[in-house]
């Protein structure tokens, strides 16, 4: 079943036509290949399922760039060590989230659909149709290749932007902190910390 | 046992994989300045956010308390029971979205409608089956906010509706006129079938949880502060509806650039 499983995802991945998204579209099967891999494994403990998805969206999404457009005007006003400890929060405050969306996976079927390329912004948007027994979900990936690789800027499910709600939500904290990043650093982490527990338990 | 080794071997290459990419970024050298952002609106106009707020907070519990538990039962149900309850109260919607349709100018999604609601109340057995969906005839939700909106009408202010949830000016006054022209809820009125209003939109609301419910507690165990998520993430899907457009095309796109540690 979970082979059978594997084969569809394979064989809808390389239905992708244009050239530049084909590329994008095969390594974003690979990493999230990697994530399933680690769910559809039964037996693998809580802290190594998350930490397997913490090292792919480490390595794939553009944490930094992300974390910066997050916090807005906060990022300018904070020091050097202050920006690198937000990095770090931030980083895996993302993949608590993507942790956190997959908590219901049951082994649903996905379809790459459609890949286009926006030109204007040089992004490849890359959409990801996800079924279950009573209906589908469309998930769009936001891709920026740079230096020969690819890295994920933004996740849409259901016309809903997690980096935009991160931002609105984040900027709503910050006000709370006179847009302090340090202040909200211990916020951060405190609420990583929280959510790192529901994770694994 | 066989496909426990499979795994356990794609375990194994995914975790070298890492260390492997891990690498190759760290090799990468920085580039300082590399990065802006668009103007995109961070504020909602939400001037009654301290009331907004204590109301989401008694919603936050009554979900926690009812209406999520229910959903979770609900879907425990077999599958094709789910999609005939939630294609059935889908149908009932189906009149005013057409009346919708017709006062924004989309007359061929109106004839669409039209067609689905006659297909799926007659050969899909008042609505419980999506045969309308088989024959290319696909499901688009209009309502009195979408409406308001496309007439030029502002959102007004944030607004949260008890039991209802996030709402603005404009969608509540919507929300008010979809109760009052409702036809199918006037028939039960009539009828003197007044528990049929109550029922039909506690079902509603369970059918739509239902289909939420790991989003809305990702959101829930991860934010710094929950109701900014639910706000923003209102909005958003709010002006995607509005605007009926593609919704990675709608939604304001970040100008994020790649920096490298």
């Amino acid at each position: 079943m979970k082979n059978t499983f594997l084969c569809i995802f394979f064989t809808f991945f390389l239905n992708i036509n244009l050239a530049f998204g084909d590329d994008s579209a095969d390594w974003l099967k690979e990493e999230i290949d990697k994530i399933l891999i680690s769910y559809q494994n039964v037996d693998l403990p809580n802290e190594n399922r998350f930490l397997m998805i913490e090292q792919t969206i480490n390595n794939n999404f553009a944490g930094t760039g992300i974390a910066k457009f997050v916090a807005g005007e906060a990022w300018n006003k904070a020091s050097k060590d202050t920006k690198k400890e937000y990095v770090k929060n931030f980083k895996r405050h993302l993949a608590l989230n993507i942790a956190s969306m997959m908590q219901g996976y049951s082994n649903q079927k996905y379809q790459l659909s459609e890949s286009k390329i926006d030109k204007k912004n040089k992004i490849i948007l890359i959409d990801m149709e996800i079924f279950s027994e009573t209906g589908s979900l469309v998930v769009t990936w936001r891709v920026k290749k740079s230096k020969d690789r690819f890295f994920v800027i933004d996740l849409i499910v259901a016309d809903i932007s997690l980096v935009v709600t991160k931002r609105s939500e984040f900027n709503s904290m910050l006000k709370n902190v006179d847009y302090n990043l340090s202040k909200f650093n211990e916020i951060l982490f405190n609420q990583n910390n929280e959510s790192y527990q529901k994770i694994i338990n | 046992m066989k496909s426990k080794y499979y795994s356990l071997i794609l375990v194994l290459i995914t975790l070298i994989s890492f260390n492997l990419y891990g690498s190759a970024s760290d090799q990468v050298t920085a580039e300082p300045d590399d990065y802006e952002t668009t103007k995109i609106d961070d504020e909602i106009y939400d001037p009654i956010e301290p009331i907004n707020r204590a109301i989401f907070s008694f919603n936050n519990a009554a979900d926690k308390i009812i209406l999520e538990p229910i959903a979770k039962g609900y879907k425990k149900l077999p599958s094709p029971l789910q999609s005939g309850i939630s294609n059935f109260l889908s149908n009932l919607r189906t009149p005013l979205v057409v009346v919708n349709q017709l006062l924004q100018g989309q007359g061929e999604n109106a004839v669409q409608s039209s067609g689905r609601f006659v297909l799926n109340s007659t050969i899909g057995i008042f609505g419980l089956i999506d045969v309308a969906e088989k024959v290319g005839l696909e499901e688009k939700e209009e309502d009195f906010g979408q409406t308001l909106a496309t007439w030029g009408i502002g959102d007004g202010f944030y607004l949260v509706l008890p039991l209802f949830g996030p709402s603005n000016l404009r969608d509540t006054t919507g929300m008010v006129m979809t109760m009052m022209t409702d036809p199918i809820n006037a028939y039960a009125l009539s009828e003197g079938e007044a528990w049929f209003v109550p029922m039909r939109t506690a079902a509603n609301a369970v059918d739509q949880r239902s289909k939420i419910i790991d989003e809305v507690n990702a959101l829930r165990d991860n934010s710094v502060d929950y109701y900014a998520a639910v706000r923003s993430s209102y909005y958003q899907n709010r002006k995607a509806a509005i605007n009926n457009i593609d919704d990675s095309e709608l939604t304001p796109l970040p100008l994020i650039s790649i920096e490298f540690d």
